[in-house]
């Protein structure tokens, strides 16, 4: 049943089905569409092992393939739309992720990630001279603040002592 | 076949049937041109025309499926 759903979802590029069923079929599918953009023969014949017919298979290799050459992965898209009036099963809409690759939001993270990578190395140089300065001000700061406070607590706890 | 021994009383099968709750639904709210809906949230909704006619699904802005 996964390799009809699957072959019907090459067909249409875009079909409705259960969630179960989507979610079962997805890495089947991810596979198959991997075997496609491979597009030698023993993927074709691997291909072929599951989903039979050749049409099928033909336009996977020859439409499909191209279309997510520069995918990395995540070839499906799984939209939840609603309950089926029978059953109450949770139907979807699982289609191919066609587009083509933005690669705008993903390189913004990575160059993010790499600036942040990067920069602490410097800017943990830079920091830790400021830093070494800043320290012993503030934590004699908060030394001779801690004493006074002690002094004064001891202050006020003496006479109860006495009163005892 | 197992077979029950005893007569189950009226007070434990109350017991049982008491214990089917119905739990409610989490719904998100949207505001959309002064008028409130409730819907359940990462599920595409139905995107209609003036007069109120279904045209298509629709998910974050992209056309999903037809109704």
């Amino acid at each position: 049943m996964l390799a009809n759903l699957a072959a019907a979802l090459f067909t249409h590029k875009s079909i409705k089905t259960t969630e179960t069923k989507a979610k079962r079929m997805r890495p089947l599918v991810e596979r198959l569409i991997t075997f496609a953009k491979r597009g030698d023969l023993h993927a074709r014949r691997r291909v072929l092992a599951v989903i039979g017919d050749k049409t099928v298979v033909h336009e996977l290799f020859t439409e499909i393939a191209p279309l997510v050459e520069l995918r990395e992965g995540g070839y499906t898209r799984i939209t939840k739309l609603g309950f089926r009036k029978g059953d109450n099963a949770s139907m979807v809409q699982i289609e191919l992720v066609l587009e083509p690759v933005s690669p705008k939001p993903k390189s913004a993270k990575k160059t993010a990630a790499a600036a942040a990578a990067s920069a602490p190395a410097e800017v943990a140089v830079e920091e830790t001279e400021p830093a070494a300065e800043e320290a012993p001000v503030e934590s004699a700061e908060q030394a001779e603040a801690v004493e006074v406070e002690t002094a004064e607590v001891d202050a006020e706890a003496a006479p109860v002592g006495d009163a005892k | 076949m197992a077979v029950p021994k005893r007569k189950m009383s009226r007070a434990s099968t109350r017991a049982r049937r008491a214990q089917w709750k119905a739990t409610p639904p989490t719904l998100v709210k949207t505001v959309e041109g002064g008028k409130t809906t409730y819907s359940l949230p990462h599920r595409a909704k139905v995107v209609e025309d003036s007069t109120g006619a279904p045209l298509y699904m629709e998910y974050k802005g992209r056309k999903v499926a037809d109704v």
